[in-house]
């Protein structure tokens, strides 16, 4: 029970680690648009953080499978197969070179991502406080059947005896 | 149409010259002989009625030359129906830009029996044409607008009778134009026996006078008159070269080579001059529902440091005292346009309206009109171009000596063909013309599978250890060391039977060389990179993905290095020129990244032999390296409110989103941009445009170069149009086109372009054809008449034409890159290049000679007619001349030019100076 509860929390931190990954590029791309940062630093800075926010995503849709969260799989599966492909494609770093005519298409792309990583954060959010909400009610119905357990038990053991 | 009009004369037989308004009341006129033309308008399409008549004539003479031709020739008629080839050109006369329209050496001789010549050459035409006329009917070539229509259904009335007799022999002809077929002997097959006529027929531009009279008796004069009211439109009849059974000698043709539009100046005398600056059309239309339905593009060309001619050059201007003045918020500089007033002391800035204060070195009193008194000695205030002499504000560091770093490749390949020898005698002859004496910088390196470095300081019995500084070294200091080694640079490398390259390692170094400094990197390469970092594989020998969606991975760098070294390169100002000699494959397509994002350029000589292609190269790298060059240059072309350049393109690095970062630039370069505006609506009734060009010059002065323009904005959508300036959208098109190679497949690129002109000029005519019932011709605007023609040019064009046997792999990306970089007047030439007849210049005895040089000068259409066996031509697109010896050129003049073996290989000959003066005269061209 316990498992579940650490899993969200776990599920937490990374979605919160990937929504700060976008929202850092998406500075950076708008700084680089506002003049506030030349094509060369932001391109390192962005490159430099792909890999890494690639490899976070692909975990947690991962670990959402492998514990058979069927809905938190397919909800972000749609981003890691786009990963994917873009990995394939040796198209997932910037190119400096032309980075100011991809501009618009990389911000959208990652408003897009920032923003399905955002309700991912309202459900993971949700899941984790039913996750600890139902642990604490299962502490409680330990105790609870515990209570019952006992008595049932109690009452078997009793009735077996008169029998 | 009124603006457009006021250079032509006004006929007063027609009235449909005036506007459109009067349209209608021509055609009434013509309708009373209507009656005649109804008869035979049965024959013709109904639709197309006016362009029909005009053909007739030369229809008849196509299919039943004999007869008919005796027919029409006799009276007047007959020579009208040539007009009507000629018409679109006899537009021009009438039109403002009528000087440029005609080319004058051709077309003049025609002109002045325009009637007749036409004749003969149709009658000579050969049947076969026929079955293109059929075709005729479905080519939506517009004649003139509507008024031409109507008038010609007159004029067809009179030649019924010949038509009938004619269509009887061919009933497919339907299409009144029978005619064209005749002459539309298509460039392949073209008919020996024309060529000598053809030059003269071609331009017939039928003098407008003569139509008027004509008018009224005949047909064809009728529309003739008609066009030029189109003309005063600025709208042609012209068949679309798609159209087989048009004639191609009435195409336009840009013989005068490119045209700028003239009106633009005009209009804003202010302006700076159209070879810096030049919009795709100088009529910014007004809303963006107006903008959608210009489908071509939006934009402008600019060429920061195009050469001036001899007494224009740019003002310099220097501000010690004041600082550049500039407008507080958008920091445009001071310009013609701004506006002084509340007694001078203040300045409005014309591209953001905020008023600035004038500072107190500057000012000047103004003069009853609100001028400035001091005008005449201030040039920022009368010329468009000025450049600024530019303070320490504008430094990161002081200004960089002007730097030439060569890269030499000496493998094997590079010893073989010549080429070491060629570079280093070459580069040992300019090392007195490197500009920027005495603060130039020069250093070399060399490699194969190892890299050499040459320590350029130390006399070489000194030791040494090779020290960074000893590699790069001020030319005027050490000039005998670089001497030296450039003589016995090509003795070195002479046995070294090194096949390996380096290159990637090299460049590293010599980068790292030049890191200190910037400047320009000239690299000669000759065989494809294999060894160390940036090494190549070969690629494109794989025929299936040809034709494929992967096909144009083929035209992109294939290894990151290169772009991540380019962007480096440029973030330290180093430019680099990319001189290519392989036969075999080299990926131009990686290599010429580095030249594509750091503003240089690529120069291919695919198998390069230094005896063939030696003095091509000698010129090209001499012209390299003395023209006058800019460096560590950043450009940014500001533009008023409301509108705003979203892409770029040519060979650059975007620094920021409108900040092109051009280490080393130079008058062989343009760059290209596109306009897009951002409110849905336009208010002010002039928008301005200013390119800063913020360099530094070779001789150490930091310096920004600025052109200002105005354009007028408008509500019209044929304005537009008429305003059009054909050589800037053929140039963005192109840079388009081959961008477009980049991400997708040759014929897409094509495609798009192709439908980009077509919607232009459908739209165009939707603009028309509702009033004027143009039937089934094509029309367009007097100023997009060679559109179409430099669209195909472009087609066909090394980097976009055919497919993958059409040019090798390297080729392509070559010439793309070369193309992205060319100034509009070079391209054109480029796509359509001039065409010379010598041979009859050559044999006439000297002191006439030269006084007709000139008339000899004269280009010839590009059609296969135009070569004359017996002649001897010269071809020439700006970048390489090839001379074309027919096949029954007279002996005496192949012996004199090309000694006495000459029968041996034509394609090797090397024109030397023979002595004689034939040939002497032949290179003085």
């Amino acid at each position: 029970m316990a498992w579940d509860l650490i899993f969200w929390v776990l599920c937490f931190f990374i979605n919160i680690a990937l929504l700060a990954s976008s929202f850092y590029q998406l500075l950076s791309l708008s700084d680089l648009e506002a003049d506030h940062l030349n094509p060369f630093e932001a391109t390192t800075r962005i490159n430099s953080i792909v890999l890494p926010d690639f490899l976070l995503q692909a975990f947690l849709c991962l670990s959402f499978l492998l514990t058979w969260h069927w809905f938190m799989f397919l909800f972000t599966l749609p981003i890691t197969a786009y990963h994917l492909m873009l990995y394939l494609n040796r198209k997932h770093l910037l190119d400096v070179t032309e980075i100011f005519r991809d501009l618009n298409t990389e911000k959208k792309y990652r408003f897009v991502k920032l923003a399905v990583y955002l309700l991912l954060f309202t459900v993971v959010l949700f899941r984790l406080v039913i996750s600890a909400s139902t642990l604490y009610t299962m502490k409680s119905m330990f105790i609870h059947i515990d209570f019952w357990g006992s008595t049932v038990g109690g009452i078997c053991k009793l009735v077996i005896r008169i029998f | 149409m009124g603006t457009e009009n006021p250079g032509r004369p006004s006929f007063p037989m027609r009235p449909s010259s005036t506007p459109f308004a009067s349209a209608p009341p021509t055609v009434r006129p013509f309708s009373s002989s209507g009656p005649l033309a109804g008869s035979e308008s049965s024959n013709f399409r109904p639709t197309s009625p006016g362009a029909p008549p005009t053909m007739t004539p030369f229809s008849a003479a196509g299919p039943s030359p004999p007869a008919r031709f005796s027919d029409p020739s006799v009276p007047s008629p007959p020579i009208k129906p040539v007009p009507p080839f000629g018409m679109p050109y006899h537009q021009f006369p009438t039109h403002p830009f009528p000087s440029a329209a005609q080319i004058p050496p051709n077309r003049a001789p025609p002109v002045g029996q325009p009637p007749f010549q036409p004749p003969a050459t149709q009658v000579s035409v050969p049947p076969p044409s026929f079955r293109q006329q059929t075709q005729v009917p479905l080519v939506p070539m517009g004649s003139p607008p509507q008024n031409a229509n109507f008038p010609l259904p007159s004029m067809n009335v009179p030649q019924p009778p010949s038509d009938s007799s004619l269509s009887g022999p061919r009933p497919n002809f339907q299409p009144p134009f029978p005619g064209y077929p005749n002459k539309q002997p298509a460039v392949s097959q073209a008919p020996p026996p024309f060529p000598a006529q053809q030059g003269s027929f071609m331009p017939p531009p039928a003098p407008p006078s003569p139509f008027p009279s004509q008018q009224g008796s005949y047909g064809p004069p009728p529309r003739q008159s008609l066009t030029e009211d189109f003309s005063s439109l600025s709208v042609a009849s012209v068949p679309g070269s798609i159209d087989p059974a048009f004639d191609h000698r009435t195409l336009p043709r840009p013989l005068d080579g490119d045209e700028v539009p003239s009106s633009f100046l005009e209009m804003y005398p202010m302006n700076c001059d159209p070879r810096y600056l030049r919009l795709t059309t100088s009529a910014i239309p007004n809303s963006q529902s107006l903008l959608s339905r210009w489908h071509l593009p939006l934009g402008a060309v600019v060429c920061p440091l195009a050469e001036a001619p001899e007494g224009e050059e740019v003002p310099v201007i220097n501000f010690t005292s004041t600082g550049i003045i500039r407008c507080r918020r958008c920091r445009t500089y001071v310009n013609p346009y701004v506006t002084f007033t509340d007694a001078g002391r203040k300045w409005r800035c014309n591209i953001c309206s905020l008023l600035n204060d004038v500072p107190g070195e500057y000012f000047a009193n103004l003069d009853a009109t609100g001028r400035r008194i001091d005008l005449d000695q201030r040039p920022e205030l009368i010329k468009g171009s000025v450049e600024f002499v530019a303070p320490t504000e504008y430094m990161v560091r002081p200004p960089m000596p002007p730097l030439y770093f060569f890269l030499i490749d000496v493998s094997i390949s590079a010893v073989r063909s010549g080429m070491i020898e060629v570079v280093a005698q070459t580069i040992r002859s300019c090392l007195d013309e490197l500009p920027g004496f005495p603060r130039t910088q020069i250093g070399f390196i060399t490699y194969d599978s190892t890299i050499h470095f040459y320590n350029m300081k130390a006399n070489l019995d000194d030791i040494f250890v090779p020290l960074p500084d000893d590699l790069l070294v001020n030319l005027s200091e050490s000039r005998n060391v670089v001497e030296t080694f450039l003589d016995s640079l090509p003795s070195m490398f002479q046995d070294n039977v090194n096949v390996e390259s380096a290159f990637g390692p090299a460049l590293k170094a010599a980068f790292m060389v030049m890191s200190q400094l910037g400047g320009k990197l000239l690299i000669f390469q000759n065989s494809l990179p294999s060894l160390g970092v940036g090494r190549l594989k070969l690629r494109g020998d794989d025929l299936r993905v040809y034709g494929t969606d992967k096909e144009h991975i083929l035209r992109l760098p294939e290894d990151p290095f290169y772009k991540q070294m380019a962007a480096d390169l440029t973030k330290y100002q180093i430019g680099i020129n990319i001189y290519a000699f392989s036969d075999k494959y080299t990926d131009i397509a990686s290599l010429g990244t580095l030249a594509k994002y750091t503003g240089g350029q690529v120069y291919y000589y695919p198998s390069f032999q230094s005896g063939i292609h030696g003095e091509k190269l000698r010129h090209e790298l001499a012209r390299d390296l003395t023209r006058e060059t800019a460096w560590e240059a950043v450009m940014r072309i500001r533009c008023g409110k409301g509108i705003r350049f979203t892409t770029y393109h040519g060979n650059f690095m975007l620094r920021s989103t409108d900040l092109l970062a051009l280490p080393a630039v130079d008058c062989d370069k343009a760059y290209a941009m596109q306009l897009s505006l951002e409110e849905t609506l336009l208010t002010t009734q002039t928008v301005y445009f200013q390119v800063a060009l913020l360099y530094t010059a070779s001789c150490g002065e930091r310096r920004i170069r600025v052109h200002t323009a105005a354009a007028p904005v408008v509500t019209d959508l044929g304005e537009m149009y008429r305003q059009a300036d054909t050589g800037a959208i053929v140039s963005l098109f192109c840079r388009l086109a081959i961008e477009r190679t980049l991400t997708s497949k040759l014929e897409d690129a094509r495609n798009s372009l192709q439908l980009r002109i077509v919607k232009a000029l459908r739209e165009y005519r939707n603009l028309y054809a509702v009033q004027h019932r143009l039937g089934t011709r094509m029309i367009y605007p007097e100023s997009l008449k060679f559109l179409c023609l430099y669209g195909l040019a472009l087609s066909k064009s090394v980097p976009l034409k055919g497919g993958y046997a059409d040019a090798q792999l390297d080729e392509r990306c070559a010439a793309g890159f070369t193309m992205m970089a060319l100034p509009v007047k070079k391209l054109l030439k480029l796509l359509y290049p001039s065409l010379i007849r010598i041979d009859e210049y050559l044999l006439k005895p000297s002191a006439e000679a030269d006084d007709d040089f000139k008339n000899i000068m004269k280009r010839l259409p590009l059609v296969a007619e135009c070569l004359d066996s017996r002649g001897l031509y010269i071809y020439d697109d700006g970048f390489r001349f090839v001379i074309w010896f027919g096949r029954m050129l007279s002996p005496d003049i192949a012996k004199n030019l090309l000694g006495s073996d000459f029968a041996a290989e034509l394609s090797r000959v090397i024109l030397t100076e023979q002595d004689n003066e034939m040939s002497r005269r032949l290179m003085k061209i």
